[in-house]
C-alpha cells in the first residue's frame, strides 16, 4: 500500500507522505501542494493532473482525496469545520496545522452531505 | 496515463473510486428529497433578494455596504464599525457616492477594507487613504511600514520570467508591447484606468518619473469586457469608480465574464486585471496592523512586480 505521493515533473520532484498532504489548490495552470508543516510547494502542473497522478499512484486507497470544485484537492481526514452560508472550509489537524480555504456552497453542501453520510 | 475528468464548480469527487461504486452518487438525494430540502431555503432567498432589491433602489443610495465581515483565507478583517457605511460625500462627478470612509482632516496613510457581495459573488474590497500609488520591482519587504497596500500588477512570462505587455517604473521602460489592451497609469500620485491599443500615458510616464503596465480590460465605460480566458479562479481588479481608486478581489473562484460584470454593477467606470489571483499581497489597517491577503508561495520571478500605495 503506497505511503507517499509522488509528483515528478521536468527536473524537479515532490515526495510527499499521503497523511501529512492537507490540501492542493489550483492557481491557473499551475497547482500549490499545501502539507501539515504548513509548507507550500508550487507545481507546474494543473489541478486535474494531480488528481489523475493520486488516482494512478494510490488507486482506491487515495480516497480520502476529493476533488471538490475545479480549484481543490482536499484530504478528507482534516475536514474540521464547514460553514457552507460563509463559504468556509477548515482543514485542521487540531495540532497547530489549520487552514481556512474558501468553495462554493454547492461545493460545501455536498462535502458536509458526504461527511455526514460516513458516521450514519 | 490517465486523462483528466472534468469536474464543475459546484462538484465533488472521491479521487479513487469509480463513480459506479459511489464514487459520486454515495451521497445523492432523490430528486424529491433535493426540491424539498431546497423549497424553504429557497423562499427565503426570494424573500431576502425582494428585500435587497427594495434597498438598493431607495433614492440616494447607489449602493449599500453591509459589515458582517468574515474571516477567510487567513485574513486579519477588520471589525465592521460606523466607518464601514457609505459615505454620504459625493464623488468627483457627483453621480453617486463614495464607498469608502473619507474626513476633511488630512491623517494617517491606511487600507479601509469592505466587503460586500455583488450578484452573488463575495467581493474583498480595499482602498488606500492619505497613500500614494506606484509600482514596484521585486517582492516587497513586510517590514517596510511606508507600504499600506500591495498587490501583484503586471503578468510575468512563466518561460522566461518578463513582463508581460508595456511597463514603466519610476519613468524607466522595462517592457514593451501590446499583449492586452488594459492600462493603468501613475503619473504624479494620480491613477488612471483605461483599455486602449496605444495610450499617451506610456510616452508621458517616461518623461514623468511615472509608472505604467498593462492588464487585461475588465470594465471600460461602465460596460463589461469580454476577455478570452474561460476559468474561474480568484479575480482581481485595480478598479476607478468615478474618481475612487480601489482594488477589488473576488473571495471565491470566478469567471471573468462574472467577475467583470460584478465590477460595473457596483459601478466601476474603469477596471484592469491584476495578476495572480491568490498570490503574495498585504494591506495596513487604520489601526496601524499588517494584514496578509495571501500568503507568499513559491519562488519569486526575477520581474515579478507590486502595484503598492506608500504613506
Amino acid at each position: 500500500m503506497p505511503t507517499h505521493l509522488v509528483i515528478s515533473k521536468g527536473t524537479e520532484l515532490l515526495r510527499v507522505p499521503l497523511d501529512a498532504l492537507m490540501y492542493v489548490s489550483a492557481d491557473g495552470n499551475y497547482s500549490t501542494v499545501v502539507t501539515r508543516d504548513s509548507r507550500a510547494t508550487l507545481l507546474t502542473m494543473q489541478l486535474g493532473r494531480v488528481e489523475t497522478l493520486i488516482s494512478e499512484q494510490l488507486g482506491s486507497s487515495g480516497n480520502v482525496f476529493i476533488r471538490a470544485g475545479r480549484g481543490l484537492i482536499i484530504n478528507s481526514e482534516y475536514i474540521n469545520f464547514i460553514d457552507v452560508s460563509r463559504q468556509i472550509l477548515v482543514l485542521s489537524d487540531c495540532s497547530g496545522s489549520r487552514h481556512e480555504l474558501s468553495a462554493s456552497r454547492e461545493v460545501l453542501a455536498k462535502l458536509k452531505e458526504y461527511i455526514e453520510s460516513t458516521v450514519k | 496515463m490517465g486523462k483528466e475528468k472534468d469536474i464543475k464548480d459546484d462538484e465533488i469527487r472521491i479521487i479513487g473510486v469509480p463513480e459506479s461504486a459511489g464514487g459520486k452518487g454515495a451521497y445523492k438525494k432523490s430528486l424529491w428529497e433535493r426540491i424539498s430540502s431546497i423549497a424553504p431555503a429557497a423562499a427565503i432567498v426570494a424573500i431576502v433578494a425582494a428585500i435587497c432589491l427594495a434597498v438598493w433602489f431607495i433614492p440616494g443610495r447607489g449602493y449599500v455596504v453591509h459589515g458582517d465581515a468574515v474571516a477567510v483565507s487567513g485574513l486579519n478583517v477588520e471589525e465592521p464599525g460606523d466607518e464601514h457605511s457609505t459615505s454620504d460625500l459625493p464623488s468627483e462627478n457627483g453621480d453617486i457616492p463614495y464607498l469608502g470612509n473619507y474626513s476633511d482632516m488630512e491623517g494617517d496613510a491606511y487600507t479601509e477594507h469592505l466587503r460586500d457581495t455583488v450578484n452573488d459573488i463575495p467581493l474583498d474590497i480595499f482602498i488606500p487613504h492619505n497613500a500614494s500609488p506606484g509600482l514596484y520591482l521585486g517582492v516587497p519587504e513586510l517590514s517596510d511600514r511606508r507600504i499600506v497596500f500591495a498587490t501583484r500588477a503586471a503578468d510575468v512570462r512563466a518561460d522566461n520570467g518578463k513582463i508581460v505587455g508595456a511597463f514603466v517604473l519610476d519613468g524607466q521602460p522595462l517592457s514593451w508591447g501590446l499583449s492586452k489592451k488594459g492600462y493603468c497609469g501613475i503619473i504624479d500620485g494620480n491613477i488612471t484606468i483605461g483599455v486602449a491599443d496605444n495610450s499617451p500615458l506610456f510616452e508621458e510616464a517616461t518623461e514623468k518619473g511615472g509608472c505604467f503596465f498593462r492588464q487585461y480590460p475588465l470594465v471600460d465605460n461602465g460596460v463589461p469586457v469580454e476577455n478570452a480566458p474561460k476559468g474561474k479562479s480568484i479575480r482581481k481588479a485595480v478598479c476607478d469608480r468615478n474618481g475612487e481608486i480601489m482594488v477589488v478581489m473576488s473571495i471565491t473562484p470566478e469567471s471573468f465574464h462574472d467577475f467583470s460584470q460584478a465590477l460595473a454593477d457596483m459601478g466601476i467606470r474603469n477596471a484592469i486585471y491584476l495578476a495572480g489571483g491568490t498570490s503574495f499581497g498585504y494591506y495596513r489597517d487604520k489601526h496601524g496592523n499588517q494584514n496578509i491577503i495571501h500568503e507568499r508561495k513559491g519562488k519569486a520571478y526575477q520581474y515579478e512586480n507590486f502595484i503598492i500605495w506608500y504613506e
